[in-house]
């Protein structure tokens, strides 16, 4: 693990024995995260994104086996965790989660408790991972309440999920995954289940903490225009698989895999030009249970090569500016 | 008061729309107000055009929707629909036997692929149902016609004997896309029918829904919240704001540059696919939520959010007035802005 990296997944491979057969949701996934940078991934359903999230947190469904690979994470005294080589429960994993790594979801009326107040929630995290008094933690909620900009901070500790609109709670759960000062933040499609204006409102105040707190965030997300607005860096998911991993700009003025080429014609913009037609990607993704052999994107690759394509299976290729991406058509 | 000119190559028109729910409280289930869903929504829609809704959720959207097609019994406002015949019938004073022969002209595609099914009916039965309601009941017709919408909507005939179970989202789509046809419909009401697809995947049934439009001359009212999309797919534009509808305009000058200052929110909220021109972006963000339409102020709804609100706004609900170039809008001061479109060269 590089020394300036604050977490580092290798090789990761993921997979659920099913009665129908193998699902291989993860395969070889590669990526790292710098302190302070913001990393976006982005896919398609059933990609593997939310899963290779998980596995930071050591929070892999039961029925999922890790077949490959390493997930490490450096905590800001230096001490580096090899997460999967953990237990679930252990006292390492419990520390790290909440209190360094903090985590929010898309869809906040789940994953926020039913019946305890905003505050209670908030004070729970803070009395499991800092010794403030009772006094004190009430003073941090509404202090990070305040953060989110949520109005009236003191009264809003008193309040439940529910009597909140979905852009307050979306505020709640960011401040209680805010509330220990988190070096590595993972958001999980948070603003997908949001409108527009809500979701222009949260990604800014996303955006502002994240520079005001200067900690490293991985934004999961099937929103190219999402990504654009606050990636440093991109990772694109197909299939289990990382096709391509890249500087923000060079995804989109530079892509190397046809993948990411074609997702990103396949989006209408709103540039005034009236197109008779959308560019589409041939076909739908394979089933899970068959998976292609070779490139898993030969099926619907416009710029396949007979041969090579279908049945080896391409190494990570690496470009100037850290850009890397699994293709044949870069390979000598 | 006013009201809109309807153009003579119009398919519908919606007057002063309205949907109320009634809110019932306590054990008499006594009424304690109303959610006004859909409030003084006027509109036309011409024949063969697209007429896009947007509008964020709870803003009554899929409400008038369903309205439209008389899924609700609207509470006030009428809705006329001109049958192929070139005679207009008010669809608010039909019976449901009388509705049940003008539904053949207008039909519906839903949101979720996964729930707008019946899981135990196969291909033939679910695509067949409209056919068999209206008195088809030849096996091989019904064989034939199945297998031709099939081919239509780009799904293989040979599969018609599988239930929806076997097939992926975008594929349901199209089978709801197929069942909607059946009947050779004038007019086609697509609530978020894309929404719920993977971006590859809603691109094809886009481009899908565009062909059969051009083959069969259809009219569609497409509503959605995503902004880019119906700048690609729509003719004309229609926001709705809690219950009301704020503004329409032709699309190109809509996005060129809006009349109402939520519009200009909208615009102004949409993540754009574009990394530098996302930070060259100085965006003014609307501030707050949208208005309870259970609870709606006695002014302007967007006042309390408005950059350009007056006293007045916040006193008296403005109408919704017809301006230059055949665009709508309600809006007391939109003469006086000057609005940020989405500026596309920046």
């Amino acid at each position: 693990m590089q020394d300036e990296t604050i977490l580092e997944i290798k090789d990761l491979n993921i997979c659920f024995e099913m009665r129908e057969g193998t699902v291989n949701a993860v395969n070889g996934v590669n990526f790292s995260v710098k302190p302070g940078e913001v990393l976006g991934i982005v896919g398609e359903s059933g990609s593997g994104k939310s899963l290779s999230a998980r596995s930071i947190m050591n929070l892999l469904p039961r029925n999922a086996t890790v077949t490959n690979g390493s997930v490490k994470f450096r905590k800001t005294d230096g001490e580096v965790i090899d997460i999967l080589a953990e237990k679930r429960e252990s006292r390492k994993m419990r520390e790290l989660r909440g209190g360094h790594v903090g985590m929010i979801f898309q869809e906040p009326m789940t994953a926020l408790s039913p019946v305890h107040s905003i505050g209670k929630q908030i004070m729970t995290t803070l009395s499991l991972h800092t010794d403030l008094s009772k006094k004190a933690q009430v003073e941090r909620a509404a202090d990070l309440l305040a953060m989110v900009q949520m109005p009236k901070p003191m009264e809003m500790l008193k309040k439940y999920p529910h009597q909140l609109s979905g852009g307050m709670r979306q505020r709640a759960m960011i401040a209680m995954a805010l509330s220990c000062n988190p070096s590595l933040l993972l958001a999980d499609e948070p603003t997908t289940a949001l409108d527009v204006t809500t979701e222009a409102q949260i990604l800014d105040l996303i955006m502002s903490l994240q520079d005001e707190l200067n900690m490293a965030v991985i934004f999961i997300t099937h929103n190219f225009g999402v990504v654009a607005e606050i990636a440093d860096r991109v990772s694109v998911m197909y299939l289990g698989n990382a096709v391509e991993t890249a500087a923000v700009d060079d995804i989109f003025y530079n892509p190397k895999h046809p993948y990411t080429r074609a997702l990103l014609q396949s989006i209408p913009r709103l540039d005034g030009q009236k197109r008779h037609r959308l560019q589409t990607i041939e076909g739908m993704v394979p089933d899970p249970f068959n998976l292609p052999t070779g490139c898993v994107f030969h099926t619907r690759c416009a710029e396949k090569m007979a041969g090579k394509c279908t049945s080896q299976i391409p190494e990570l290729t690496h470009f100037e500016n850290d850009q890397m991406a699994r293709c044949h058509l870069h390979q000598a | 008061m006013t009201t809109i000119h309807i153009p003579d190559d119009a398919l519908i028109s919606v007057e002063k729309l309205q949907m109320h729910f009634p809110i019932k409280k306590g054990f008499l289930g006594r009424e304690q107000g109303a959610v006004k869903a859909v409030d003084d929504v006027s509109f036309y829609i011409r024949k063969g055009e697209t007429l896009g809704i947007v509008g964020e959720s709870g803003s009554g959207k899929s409400t008038t929707a369903r309205a439209l097609l008389r899924a609700y019994e609207p509470t006030g406002g009428s809705i006329r629909f001109k049958d192929p015949d070139g005679a207009w019938h008010d669809l608010t004073h039909k019976s449901e036997a009388e509705m049940r022969k003008l539904r053949q002209h207008m039909q519906m595609i839903f949101q979720d692929p996964y729930a707008s099914l019946n899981p135990r009916m196969t291909l033939l039965q679910l695509v067949s149902e409209p056919l068999v309601n209206i008195g088809v009941t030849n096996k091989s017709e019904l064989e034939d016609r199945v297998a031709d919408l099939l081919s239509k909507v780009g799904l293989r005939p040979e599969n018609m004997s599988r239930y929806p179970h076997a097939f992926s989202g975008g594929q349901r789509q199209r089978i709801g896309i197929a069942r909607a046809l059946a009947l050779n419909p004038t007019f086609i009401a697509a609530d978020e029918s894309v929404s719920a697809l993977d971006v590859s995947i809603a691109a094809q049934t886009i481009n899908l829904l565009q062909d059969l439009q051009e083959q069969m001359g259809l009219t569609y009212l497409f509503i959605t919240h995503d902004l880019s999309m119906v700048e690609h797919i729509s003719d004309r534009i229609g926001v709705m704001y809690a219950g009301r509808l704020v503004e329409v305009a032709d699309t190109a000058s809509f996005f060129e540059q809006p009349l109402h200052p939520y519009s200009e929110a909208l615009l102004a909220a949409i993540p754009i696919p574009d990394p530098k021109r996302a930070r060259a972006k100085k965006r003014g963000l609307v501030k707050g939520e949208v208005a309870d339409p259970a609870n709606l102020p006695a002014g302007c709804a967007f006042a309390s959010r408005c950059p350009h609100a007056s006293e007045l706004c916040h006193m008296s609900n403005p109408e919704l007035t017809e301006t230059a170039g055949g665009r709508f809008v309600r809006c007391h001061h939109s003469a006086d802005l000057k609005l940020q479109g989405a500026n596309y060269d920046q």
